[in-house]
């Protein structure tokens, strides 16, 4: 069943890669958080805790304490903070500055549709390797993560926006914690917290940085963000 | 003890939320130089004069980190004390006090944090949250260079972080059953390790930490932030950020020894080591702008000390070393950098000229700063780099000691030429002396001389203490 969510959101890297309205980019990220809950639901749905007599009593609620607060977690990162907040926050910096496309990629968009499917085959791949490493990991999640995570890095080196590499940043935050998905252990809440709260404080400034960049430069384009050099340099 | 360094800034930020007033802010910043200082010292020396504020598992001092913290507090003692006078002659930075103070005591706050936790994520946490926290710094003065400086410095060492995160799930996977990521737990348990999945992580985490620390070829942010902060936080940034990324790279680098693949981590360091004084000696040679030059020096510094940990026994040592002597001498460059600043209002060494004439103690500073970067005895860096010489000849890497040396002589060459025609050359422009008072020399001052005088004589606490950290490398 997680599979589906997986390969899903695996799918939706291949549309951000082919697409260049910065709207669409922003839904897929409602998408991502969306199906990486899903991919938690589904995990929880397997323990043997996980049903409505947990929450049946004061009793009962008591005892699961850990475990509520664990899915209470998820619910905030994925749901609220991955789905709602900060794509939220970024319409809202699309809307200010106005900058509704990344045309002009390096590359033009069917051969980024190619290139990232391919990636997204050689993580699949990467999930069937028959290796006795590969026992210790969950392959499709590890897999499909895998490609997430390059896809987004190869998305931020062609994009010319600098609002295009704060989202491929925040597919690439997707990715990693897909990753941490793939081991079937849980990090202290308070590592989990702290994490959370760095990636949401780092899109923060990142989106307060691109308002400050639309104001005082002509272009959002990352072009315009290499004035710092070494040789012929005025300060 | 430990809590009080930890919750002073927060406890000192919530004062200054409450009480709005100015004369706050730069009393916060001090109390808390001092206060880190003292509980430093106290740490270091194990006088817990608190023994009811220490009670905390994810916080400890223990041999390795003792030495990064006490160079951090006394880089911070200095930078506060140049705080009072930098404030005095820059009345953008008064106007805008509560902000730079905000993010001044974060700063140093997570600084502390990763210098001090005990598990691998906490850390993680903290490395991040000094990424956040300097931001704003590096961005203070609002032009269109700070921005650029400041959007490439968050992006580029976000991603390098969020990779060392991958890193840190790496490790989790070598772990096999083992669920926690305590460095003590992770060094007693090294040994079962799966090695593929560990020299994978160390990779990650290498990389990923190395853009924190500047490491080539994943330093690229550091010039453009080094240059654009405010003198200060370009002091704190290159004098003791640097450092507490390297501090993590060094704890994981500690499990793949007791895991037994060190081999391959140690290329690495040493590639990554090279290639940092590499790209420095390329670069320096034709650099215009002074404070560029100098951050230019801290990657060729982060890269003596991962050759130093590549190379291990006294090359650790004389890295432990390394990295004490080169926080006070870059911490006192980078802060007489700040008076030059103030003096020409401008970055450019073309621009600079006729320093002795101008301001002779301001010029003096920055010949013995020089002279002490540049490993000129009785400098501390001296005997660091002697030893790490020594080390290469010992282990028979002649060709690799023969590149170190070549390297090093161009850097200084590229350094010294710019230093000597921005002091001694004649005055061209008619530059008025600016009265800077006592509190931004004073600093740099006791940093040189005690960078000089561990030169030619290093107390016995020290030398233990340094021997201890180096233990188990």
């Amino acid at each position: 069943m997680e599979n589906i969510f997986i390969i899903l959101l695996g799918l939706s890297m291949i549309y951000i890669a082919a697409t260049s309205r910065l709207a669409a980019h922003v839904n897929m990220l409602i998408a991502q958080g969306w199906l990486l809950f899903f991919v938690c639901l589904t995990g929880f749905a397997k323990e043997p805790w996980f049903n409505w007599t947990m929450i049946s009593g004061p009793a009962s609620i008591a005892a699961n304490m850990p475990h509520i607060i664990g899915f209470l977690f998820v619910i905030v990162e994925t749901l609220i903070v991955k789905a709602f907040v900060i794509p939220l926050f970024l319409k809202k910096v699309v809307k200010k500055t106005g900058a509704h496309r990344d045309t002009d990629a390096n590359i033009p968009h069917f051969y980024c549709l190619f290139i990232s499917s391919v990636i997204l085959f050689a993580g699949i791949l990467i999930a069937n390797i028959d290796a006795p490493q590969f026992k210790l990991v969950d392959s499709m999640y590890f897999g499909v993560s895998i490609a997430v995570i390059i896809t987004s890095l190869w998305l931020i080196t062609i994009k010319h926006k600098v609002l295009s590499n704060v989202i491929g940043f925040i597919t690439m935050e997707n990715g990693i914690f897909l990753l941490s998905l793939s081991v079937a252990k849980e990090m202290p809440i308070i590592v989990n917290l702290g994490v959370l709260l760095d990636i949401f404080i780092a899109v923060f400034i990142l989106g307060m940085l691109v308002k400050e960049i639309n104001n005082e430069f002509e272009d959002l384009e990352v072009s315009q963000l290499s004035d710092l050099k070494d040789y012929e340099y005025n300060d | 003890m430990i809590n009080l360094i930890l919750l002073f800034p927060l406890l000192a930020c919530l004062i200054l939320f409450i009480f709005k007033k100015k004369f706050l802010n730069n009393l916060m910043v001090n109390l808390y130089a001092i206060i880190h200082f003292v509980v430093s010292l106290a740490l270091c020396f194990n006088m817990d004069f608190l023994p009811a504020w220490s009670g905390n598992k994810f916080f400890a001092v223990d041999d390795t980190n003792k030495i990064f913290l006490i160079a951090m507090s006394v880089v911070f003692l200095a930078v506060a004390i140049y705080n009072n006078g930098y404030l005095k002659n820059n009345e953008e930075l008064t106007r805008k006090i509560r902000h730079y103070t905000y993010m001044m005591l974060f700063f140093v706050f997570s600084m502390t944090g990763a210098v001090l936790s005990t598990n691998l994520g906490i850390t993680w946490v903290f490395i991040e949250g000094t990424t956040l926290a300097s931001a704003y710094l590096i961005y203070f003065h609002k032009t269109k260079h700070s921005i650029e400086a400041a959007w490439k410095y968050v992006f580029i060492c976000s991603i390098g972080i969020a990779l060392a995160f991958v890193g840190i799930i790496l490790l989790t996977i070598a772990t096999g059953n083992l669920n926690t990521l305590f460095y003590n737990d992770l060094y007693n348990n090294a040994q079962l390790f799966n090695p593929f999945w560990l020299k994978l992580s160390f990779v990650f985490i290498l990389f990923g930490i190395g853009t924190k620390m500047g490491l080539a070829p994943v330093h690229f942010w550091l010039p453009d932030a080094h240059a654009e902060a405010p003198s200060p936080i370009s002091a704190l940034l290159s004098a003791t950020l640097l450092n507490s990324a390297f501090l993590m790279i060094l704890n994981v680098f500690r499990i793949t020894v007791f895991a037994g693949c060190d081999g391959y981590a140690r290329i690495m360091l040493l590639v990554m080591g090279f290639l940092s004084l590499f790209i420095t000696a390329v670069f320096v040679y034709h650099i215009n702008n002074y404070k560029r030059m100098l951050a230019y020096s801290s990657i060729e510094n982060m890269g003596i000390l991962a050759i130093g940990t590549a190379l291990g026994g006294i090359g650790m040592l004389a890295a432990m070393i390394h990295l004490v002597g080169h926080s006070l001498i870059k911490a006192s460059f980078f802060l007489t950098s700040g008076n030059i600043l103030e003096l020409y209002g401008t970055k450019k060494i073309k621009s600079v000229t006729g320093l002795l004439k101008t301001d002779r103690k301001t010029g003096w500073l920055w010949i013995i700063s020089f002279l002490g970067i540049s490993a000129f005895p009785p400098s501390v860096l001296f005997i660091s780099e002697f030893l790490m010489i020594k080390s290469m000849f010992m282990k028979n890497h002649f060709i690799l000691c023969g590149l170190f040396l070549l390297l090093l002589t161009i850097i200084i060459y590229g350094l010294g030429k710019a230093v000597i025609k921005m002091t001694f050359s004649e005055k061209t422009e008619d530059i008025s002396p600016k009265d800077f008072g006592w509190n931004m020399y004073l600093p740099q001052i006791l940093m040189l001389a005690a960078a000089f005088i561990t030169g030619i004589y290093m107390p016995q606490g020290f030398t233990k203490m340094i021997l201890a950290a180096v233990a188990g490398f």
